[in-house]
């Protein structure tokens, strides 16, 4: 026999144990004496992009509890980072968030030159900020090719995506001899200079995206299905976003308009003219929406760059040893606007050639703590498009 | 792949995107990088590397194993022995290649490996790693043209002047009234009962007592700029180097197969010099700009100012040799 228990029971609330046996109770609203159903999703569940595992607790088809379990994919990163050369970590900045190495490789090299007060060469923030922004079209593009197929539209807009994801990969493999593991940021520059071949191919890419995106939009943005699945689904409060520290297209789809690369004007971003925009609703079609026009500016910014490139000039500081490289000591924390939010490096230099700490601030790992706010009271079937549209890769997660 | 672009590709090639793999490859970027391989000039048994361990130190997944090659007496020959690279470790970052002084490590564009055995099948011998320069020039020419390019500016400004490590060893006794980079001398013994201020001062008064005491050669004067120098007298370097048996090649410390603690356990009461030189990383590998004993008289003369230029010493050396010279009082930039 089923037990009852008070109509009050809140499940949400009630405080049960990750792991071992628990007590499920039945609700009660109506008589038809229906029962709480835990399910795991995941790790191997093909929409947690990765290995990731939600623990859901479920009232017919609504969530009223959801634990999002990681760590399946740590790798000691930091640690590792702790007894390597400060150069010898790059490669490994590339394996965090493995759309996004050229940004992961900028906001390392960020947070050691401000350590070592290292200068950059002016041709040299001009091919980070060309990089940078590539790999915001490159995440931005495919985050939304892989939101779809959660949505159910499997194959064509993903393909898409992916079709134009591989011209620019091209280019990155062409500058930096790998398509994902780029490796290519030093401190002080870059490793190899972008030749005028590079950028001729890289001003064909972004003279063709807006057709691209004019499709792509074509495609989804007034598309019905895409529009019902995503409005007013898994809406985040401003307050909430700011208070759980959440960063990048999350937030400013919550209506914050807090974009570091206006507030910190790290680089030579002051010199672009771009816009922020900002959501209204904090729903998942905000954060489709707010990508899509992430990367129109992301183009416009592009365009810029590509005009005001220096034609002569060092692509890397001279002066920075590549050996034996020892900052003073001191502790520094960089930051940059990845395309997931803000990736912070936290370094403290014992004035030894490998960091004494070294930390991460992830931005897909924050905003997933707010994973559970988002989907309460929703249907099993939204958990996995809000999910996507956080924007997680469980690379950089659990490190 | 449309049908329209099938269709099209009877008329135009271009239009099949597809490549039919086996038969056709696409040709990689010049640019493009997979696993290391090493370089040499006219065979394989010659190759560029000088077994520095650079890249074996700095290899961030430790994927590089070197052993040093040496002769019948046990004297190092600058080659390595043993070079071992394990592919199933390597993640391609290209930090070795870039650590090198010598251009001896390049990246391949080799990209199609598999072995029936997955525990030593991918692990790489210097035989299979070593490829010829013509080879690295099929695959990388620009890279590789200025790489040649480089090489042989260096080899000119090599020949005209006196070999490198040499000029150093001429103008240690340049220097004489800085402590003890010359000559057998006497030496404070260890069980004396003296502080180590104490014994330092001895130390520094007894080896210039050596140096103005007859039947010593008074030091030559020698260019200042020492580590410089290009035009020492080549009559005044025989001698030193035959005087002073602790600052040659041969001496027993410069094995770099031995850890540090033991090779400062056997130059213990001997000058600074010889104690520098005990302290280096012994590969010779001149990533310093000098080999290891012209690197220690250089510190010891007060000519080279930076203490932490040994790569394959690392941390160890770079603390050993500030110690020391702290001791001795010699200056140097924190």
């Amino acid at each position: 026999m089923i037990p009852t228990l008070p109509e009050t029971f809140d499940a949400a609330s009630a405080e049960q144990p990750l792991y071992g046996p628990r007590s499920y109770q039945v609700l009660s609203g109506n008589d038809l004496g229906t029962q709480l159903l835990e399910i795991s999703m995941g790790p191997q569940h093909p929409s947690t992009h990765g290995v990731f595992r939600m623990d859901v607790v479920l009232d017919g088809e609504e969530v009223v509890k959801l634990k999002p379990v990681f760590g399946y994919l740590h790798r000691n990163h930091e640690q590792l980072a702790e007894k390597t050369s400060y150069l010898g970590s790059m490669p490994y900045t590339d394996r965090l968030d493995y759309f996004c190495s050229m940004t992961n490789n900028w906001a390392y090299a960020h947070a050691v030159e401000k350590l070592a007060a290292i200068e950059v060469p002016e041709r040299a923030e001009y091919i980070r900020v060309i990089m940078a922004e590539l790999t915001r079209l490159v995440n931005h593009t495919c985050l939304i090719g892989f939101m779809v197929n959660d949505l159910g539209a499997l194959g064509t807009p993903l393909i898409y995506a992916f079709r134009e994801r591989e011209k620019i990969l091209d280019i990155f493999e062409a500058v930096s001899g790998g398509r994902m593991m780029c490796n290519y940021m030093r401190f002080g520059g870059v490793r190899v200079d972008l030749t005028s071949q590079d950028l001729k191919r890289i001003s064909m890419i972004v003279d063709n995206y807006p057709y691209f995106l004019d499709e792509f939009e074509k495609l989804l943005t007034g598309n019905e299905i895409l529009m019902s699945r995503c409005q007013g689904v898994g809406v985040l409060s401003k307050e909430l976003a700011i208070n759980a520290s959440i960063t990048g297209p999350m937030l400013r789809a919550s209506g914050v308009d807090y974009d570091i690369r206006k507030v910190d004007k790290y680089g030579i971003y002051e010199r672009f003219d771009f816009r922020v925009p900002i959501g209204d609703h904090g729903d998942v079609y905000d954060r489709y929406m707010i990508r899509v026009l992430e990367m129109r500016e992301s183009i416009k910014i592009l365009k810029q760059a590509l005009k005001q490139f220096p034609s002569a000039g060092d692509f890397i500081n001279p002066n920075v040893k590549l050996r034996n490289f020892r900052p003073k000591a001191g502790e520094v924390y960089g930051r940059i606007e990845s395309p997931k939010g803000e990736l912070g490096f936290y370094l403290v230099s014992g004035g030894g050639t490998m960091p004494y700490r070294y930390h991460v601030r992830a931005p897909s790992f924050i905003n997933l703590t707010i994973l559970e706010d988002m989907c309460l009271g929703e249907k099993v079937a939204d958990v996995i498009v809000i999910l996507g549209a956080v924007d997680i890769v469980l690379g950089e997660v659990d490190r | 792949m449309t049908a329209k672009n099938f269709v099209g590709s009877y008329f135009d090639k271009d239009r099949m995107t597809t490549i039919q793999y086996p038969e056709e490859r696409k040709e990689p970027e010049q640019n493009y990088r997979n696993f290391p391989f090493l370089v040499f000039d006219k065979d394989a048994d010659h190759l560029r590397c000088v077994a520095c361990k650079i890249c074996e130190t700095e290899c961030p997944p430790q994927c590089i194993y070197i052993e040093v090659m040496r002769d019948e007496a046990g004297k190092i020959i600058k080659q390595p022995k043993v070079f071992d690279i394990d592919y199933t470790v390597c993640m391609g970052c290209q930090i070795c290649v870039e650590a090198c002084p010598f251009d001896a490590i390049k990246m391949d564009h080799e990209y199609e490996f598999a072995h029936e055995n997955r525990f030593t099948g991918l692990l790489m011998s210097k035989r299979e790693l070593a490829k010829s320069n013509d080879y690295f020039h099929s695959i990388k020419p620009a890279e590789a043209t200025e790489v040649d390019v480089r090489l042989a500016e260096e080899a000119a400004k090599k020949k005209k002047p006196a070999p490198a490590p040499k000029p150093t060893a001429a103008v240690v006794p340049a220097v004489a009234p800085k402590p003890a980079t010359t000559a057998p001398m006497i030496t404070v013994p260890d069980d004396a009962p003296f502080s180590p201020e104490q014994r330092v001062w001895l130390q520094k008064f007894l080896s210039q007592v050596a140096v103005a005491s007859p039947g010593k050669p008074p030091a030559p004067t020698g260019a200042p700029d020492a580590g410089k120098a290009s035009d020492a007298p080549t009559a005044v370097e025989a001698p030193t180097e035959e005087e002073n048996p602790d600052l040659t090649n041969d001496a027993p410390w410069h094995d770099p197969e031995k850890d540090i603690g033991s090779r400062m356990g056997m130059v213990q009461g001997k000058p600074l010099a010889v104690k520098l030189y005990a302290a280096m990383g012994q590969t010779d590998c001149t990533a310093c700009g000098y080999d290891c004993k012209g690197y220690a008289m250089a510190l010891a003369a007060g000519a080279e100012k930076d203490p932490s230029l040994c790569v394959p010493g690392a941390d160890e050396t770079a603390a050993k040799v500030k110690e020391l010279l702290d001791q001795a009082g010699v200056k140097y930039n924190a």
